[in-house]
């Protein structure tokens, strides 16, 4: 029954069948997810948890009462237009802005009382903030130093983000690509149990997407927390597990990326019947609504194809076109997001 | 001393450090020379009254002690520059510690680029004077040794003022002007200034304090060693200190 859902939520989405299968493996990669937690006796104590954060820059409101938390074993997608207050989310969350009012815990301590934090949160902030004539290897030695740690783990790092052969030249010759492979791999040079990452996914190419979706849910099937930003919806569809969407620096909604589907998108079927009135009238029978598109289409809201199919069979109706209505992530993110896009190109 | 071993590898890993680094130094001792090239065909009794070989040949502070604060200043606006400051924040969240190590670090790179300008210098423009059969100061000379400390200590505390002033200004380019300005235009124009106030810039500024430390035969109206490089060295800490202050407030 679980599964049957699931599979009507994931119709909704682009038939595009890279996605059917990514979104498969998502759900039974949450599975995996849901063991780890048991199996590490994680709590609702470990991971981020924001309470009622405001940031007020003068009389603009960047960040206004959000709360939201980001669980150990997932990775929580931090979803936003531009200007939605992401980035001065995570700022605050890694002490770097300070709130106007509300608390952060990380791992159930407040920010302030992390005793090595680089051990605990890993960040990444902007993945151009490098210095251009500095080496890959030598920018990863200077953060690892300040927690005592050496070359072995700037190899190390070096290794999982695949960026060992090019650790001698200066990151000024990175492409942004580059620069977001080492900017993982800074976050992860302390081994924490949490990330915060600014739209990592950012001007990676298809491959680099793909790698870095991978790599995300590993580290989340680790069992640590992973918590990444984008403005785009269709970066979040194969990545992340749970939800958190903001719109002008307030929440707009908090779930789980299947929940936030079902709850969002609209169901509804298109028919096409050799008997379009006598069908229409069997559908309001039966309780759905109703509607007759141009076309001579019927729309069917309120039910899913399965049911359409079975209601025309029992009429002895011959259906020429049976097909769900879909309505992209993108779609229900752009609807959901309307009012709160604080910049909207005016026409000419 | 995690944190020292981190800023050194920062500092030591951009190519501009060293770039800089041997500018001051070549800068330096050429401009010293120069300064001193159009004595070499007079005879000693035309040399000025308070003929002072030693300061003399420290004339390259003037360009170099801009590089070296430069050097300063670059250590932490390329940082904020890039953005890469957010990131040295969340590995070093005191923001005191990491400004302190970032001092320390500095000024021992400093230290040890004015002590080889000052060396350098000394000994160039001396070997050139003798040359010439004009009066030259040796190292064992009284006062010489303390005025080449001094001078070194001058820069030295210059490549602080520059890291402060970088720390304030979070722009190399900011920094550079505001660099000019109180290293060399202050210092040239001050004492112009009508009554009092032209006294007070001729004696107390901090800059022309600094300087009078490694001169070895006291200037006209200008202040003795010890108290001259105790002054720069407390306006040094006081923009050290509002520049600590200033970063611990502001968000990144």
């Amino acid at each position: 029954m679980n599964q049957c859902i699931d599979r009507s939520a994931a119709a909704l989405l682009d038939d595009d069948i890279l996605e059917w299968d990514g979104i498969l493996s998502r759900i039974s990669g949450s599975k995996n997810t849901l063991a780890s937690v048991l199996l590490t006796g994680t709590t609702d104590t470990t991971g981020i948890r924001a309470l009622s954060l405001t940031k007020n820059y003068g009389r603009r409101t960047a960040v206004k009462e959000l709360s939201f938390t980001a669980a150990p074993g997932v990775v929580t997608g931090f979803l936003g237009p531009n200007g939605a207050g992401k980035t001065t989310t995570m700022r605050m969350l890694l002490g770097l802005t300070r709130p106007s009012s509300g608390t952060i815990t990380i791992g159930g301590r407040p920010l302030a009382r992390l005793d090595n934090p680089a051990r605990e949160v890993g960040a990444l902030l902007d993945a151009r903030a490098t210095h251009p004539q500095r080496t890959a290897f030598h920018h990863l030695l200077a953060f690892a130093q300040t927690m005592g740690l050496g070359r072995g783990r700037v190899d190390e790092v070096l290794g999982l983000v695949g960026l060992s052969q090019v650790a001698g030249r200066r990151t000024g010759e990175f492409s942004l690509g580059m620069n977001q492979r080492l900017g993982i791999a800074t976050a992860l040079l302390g081994d924490p149990e949490v990330l915060v990452l600014d739209e990592p996914l950012n001007g990676l190419d298809p491959e680099g997407i793909r790698w870095a979706r991978t790599f995300l849910r590993d580290l989340a099937r680790e069992g640590r927390t992973v918590l990444f930003s984008s403005h785009l919806m269709s970066e979040m569809e194969l990545t992340a597990d749970d939800l958190v969407v903001v719109g002008q620096g307030r929440l707009i909604a908090e779930s789980s990326l299947d929940e936030f589907v079902r709850a969002n998108t609209v169901q509804a079927v298109t028919v096409r019947a050799a008997a379009p009135d006598e069908l229409a009238r069997a559908l309001t029978r039966a309780g759905t609504g109703v509607s007759v598109q141009p076309d001579a289409a019927l729309l069917v809201t309120g039910t899913d194809t399965a049911t359409v199919g079975r209601i025309a069979a029992a009429q002895g109706i011959a259906l020429i076109e049976l097909a769900p209505v879909r309505e992209s992530l993108e779609d229900v993110f752009l609807r959901l997001t309307d009012d709160a896009t604080e910049y909207e190109g005016q026409p000419a | 001393m995690n944190l020292l071993r981190s800023e050194w590898t920062k500092l030591r890993s951009v190519r501009s450090t060293w770039l800089a680094a041997l500018s001051a130094v070549v800068a330096g001792v050429a401009l010293s020379v120069l300064g001193v090239s159009d004595l070499l065909g007079t005879s000693s009794a035309d040399l000025p009254p308070r003929w002072d070989p030693t300061a003399e040949s420290l004339k390259g502070f003037l360009f170099a002690q801009l590089i070296i604060g430069m050097i300063g200043a670059l250590s932490v606006t390329a940082e904020h520059g890039t953005g890469m400051i957010g990131t040295s924040l969340v590995f070093v969240p005191s923001r005191s510690r990491l400004l302190a190590a970032k001092a320390v670090v500095v000024a021992g790179l400093t230290l040890l680029i004015s002590a080889l300008t000052t060396v350098l210098s000394f000994t160039a423009v001396q070997v050139m004077l003798g040359s010439s059969g004009l009066p030259v100061a040796g190292p064992g000379d009284p006062g010489v040794a303390r005025a080449l400390a001094a001078g070194t200590l001058y820069l030295a505390l210059i490549g602080l003022v520059g890291l402060a002033v970088g720390s304030l200004l979070r722009s190399a380019t900011q920094s550079l002007a505001v660099l000019v300005g109180i290293l060399l235009l202050v210092p040239a124009l001050g004492p112009g200034l009508p009554g009092a106030v032209g006294d007070w810039f001729a004696r107390f500024w901090p800059i022309t304090a600094g300087q009078a430390a490694y001169a070895v035969v006291p200037g006209a109206g200008t202040l003795a060693p010890g108290p001259g490089i105790l002054i720069l060295a407390v306006a040094a800490a006081g923009i050290t200190a509002a520049s600590h202050v200033a970063f611990r407030l502001r968000d990144i």
